[in-house]
């Protein structure tokens, strides 16, 4: 027996043996590989006003996603929780932080449970990401909401849930309620602007940016902490239900000097998720809001824009399978502030896949998306307003866990 | 010993307890330690009846950690983080229902019931309940199940037992049972 191989043994041995009795660390990853066909318009990724992902100068073989998400149970109730992420398309770091959190759990002592996170994480708004990392449990691309909350909002701050266990009460179910405090998300609502609503799988990393040039999102210019609060509702095993109020109560006067400026975005979404029968999962959500950037005294000429967008989706899953369809509706309108053709889209999608699962590790999804939307700014990139962009990927996927 | 539903199924994972009324001669069988498992994140089994002073251990046979942890009047306690055995078992020192819940995993959720009745069991599908051996007299019966809608004071009653023949006993539910969660197939695309 050779040297490298003894060594390797003796490692698998310490790294197997060293698997304690309590998984204090624990590492989840994933790396994602597609074939991509795409046709349209170029993507606002690459510097246009495509709203997919890829397009047909970005087809072929890509990477998906690739991440590693170590959580780390420092005490009983205390843990820290991270997601590392790697794009492979030119972001401005080619490996970054999309979350990175505190995460306190004391024991219930009463009905009532209380959890606590601090550092940066995604908001529980979404009932299609579910997965770590913004990753989306039923296909590959999120619905255009869910996509837009990917990548333009992080909470960098604290959130407060408390949550009401009926089951000592014979109740089969849980009611809880969250805040949030937050900073550093005072450009949000500068790419809705920009691009209108998408629907990719590219949510934004706290220290990268999306598009050429990027948005960057997560700054503080205002000086003041914006605010959420939610109320989640879970019945037996097949009903969940999530509101969610969002204000970043931006001051839209405020501007820094390399350029920024504070947008005061708001929004309301309303989500459910319903399994009527075994196999069967429905999802839909709604949400509407609106933006504003530029101060009040400009009157009509401060930007102001409106939105709103929601989903269905339904899902059968057998046995490794798993089949999804979704129908994606979105609408911006611009009310003032106009420099330059409106800031008003509208378009609708479908998206349908099928996911096969090889075993705890392999898994494949097909996913083919199509949608068609009008948005005037792309004149000024000599194309027509309406388009139609459609997607073929075609994922491969291989996750594993270790834990130490 | 079978408890039906309102529509006259038979209902399992019922909790039947039994008291003898007055002095009975002949020692109650003794306690037994008894286990209650983790697998697939979920307590197995579900409902876990026990005399007061039984030792249960809790495995977690599961491949992700749990903490084990109850806020029952009937018996507090929690569980550090774990896989394996790690832990001594727990003594369950009063009577009364303690509700199981794990501090990651929020759908777990499991109960033991702890009883002062010599005599004890839990229902199955199919076949009810037969408690063997009781000495000759009269026994108070509860029942209690967590899917049991009906009021516990009508889910007593007293039973005599003439030690010859078998006496069949027969609770029959006025309420619908509650809707009981039944495992479905989860994705398990993480493991948390």
């Amino acid at each position: 027996m050779g040297w490298t191989r003894r060594l390797l043994l003796l490692g698998l041995v310490l790294w197997t043996g060293g698997a304690s009795a309590q998984d204090r660390l624990s590492v989840n990853g994933d790396v994602d590989l597609r074939w991509v066909q795409a046709s349209g318009v170029t993507s606002y990724l690459n510097g246009g006003l495509g709203i997919l992902r890829f397009d047909p100068d970005h087809e072929g073989f890509q990477l998906g996603r690739a991440f590693l998400s170590p959580t780390w149970r420092a005490t009983d109730i205390v843990s820290v929780h991270a997601v590392i992420d790697a794009y492979g398309d030119g972001d401005r770091n080619s490996v970054d932080l999309s979350e990175f959190y505190l995460d306190v759990r004391p024991f219930p002592t009463a009905p009532v449970r209380w959890r606590a996170r601090v550092g940066a994480f995604f908001m529980p708004v979404s009932l299609e990401n579910r997965g770590i990392g913004w990753s989306n449990v039923y296909s590959i691309t999120p619905s255009a909401v869910n996509t837009w909350i990917g990548e333009e909002y992080r909470t960098i701050g604290a959130e407060l849930e408390t949550r009401w266990l009926g089951a000592s009460s014979g109740y089969f179910g849980e009611v809880a309620l969250v805040a949030a405090v937050y900073g550093w998300n005072d450009p949000a609502g500068a790419l809705l602007a920009t691009r209108g609503f998408g629907l990719t799988d590219r949510p934004s990393e706290l220290f990268g940016g999306l598009g050429r040039p990027p948005i960057d999102f997560y700054h503080e210019i205002d000086r003041k902490p914006g605010f959420y609060g939610g109320l989640s509702w879970k019945h037996h095993d097949w009903l969940e239900v999530r509101a969610l109020r969002y204000d970043n109560r931006g001051d839209p006067g405020v501007e820094t000097n390399a350029g920024g400026y504070a947008w005061r975005t708001r929004f309301s979404s309303l989500g459910a998720s319903i399994e009527p029968r075994e196999h069967w999962t429905i999802v839909a959500q709604y949400l509407d809001g609106d933006t504003a950037v530029g101060a009040d005294s400009l009157g009509a000429q401060q930007f102001y824009m409106r939105f709103h967008s929601g989903f269905a989706l339904a899902s059968f899953e057998w046995s490794r399978e798993q089949f999804a369809v979704r129908y994606d509706d979105f609408d911006t309108h611009q009310v003032s502030g106009f420099y330059g053709p409106p800031s008003d889209q509208t378009g609708h999608g479908w998206m349908f896949s099928w996911s096969h699962r090889y075993n705890q590790h392999w898994q494949s999804v097909a996913e083919w998306l199509r949608v068609a939307s009008v948005f005037p700014p792309r004149i000024e990139l000599g194309e027509s307003p309406a388009q139609v962009e459609s997607q073929f990927q075609l994922a491969v996927r291989y996750r594993f866990k270790l834990a130490w | 010993m079978t408890v039906v539903d309102h529509d006259g199924r038979s209902v399992a994972e019922v909790v039947v307890a039994a008291t003898p009324a007055g002095a009975i001669p002949g020692s109650p069988p003794g306690l037994k330690p008894a286990v209650m498992d983790q697998r697939n994140r979920e307590f197995v089994p579900r409902v876990l009846v026990v005399g007061v002073g039984t030792s249960v251990e809790f495995p977690n046979n599961d491949t992700v950690s749990h903490q084990v942890y109850s806020f029952s009047a009937a018996k507090r306690f929690q569980l550090p983080l774990y896989k394996g055995q790690p832990h001594p078992p727990v003594t369950f020192d009063k009577p009364g229902l303690v509700v199981l819940g794990c501090n990651i995993h929020d759908a777990m959720v499991g109960y033991v019931y702890v009883t002062d009745a010599p005599y004890f069991g839990i229902t199955e599908t199919a076949g009810g309940l037969t408690l063997k051996d009781l000495p000759a007299g009269d026994y108070r019966i509860v029942v209690w199940g967590p899917y049991i809608a009906d009021a516990p004071a009508s889910l007593v009653r007293t039973v005599h037992v003439d030690g010859s023949e078998p006496v069949i006993a027969r609770f029959q539910l006025s309420l619908g049972l509650r809707a009981r969660p039944e495992p479905r197939p989860r994705r398990r695309d993480w493991e948390y």
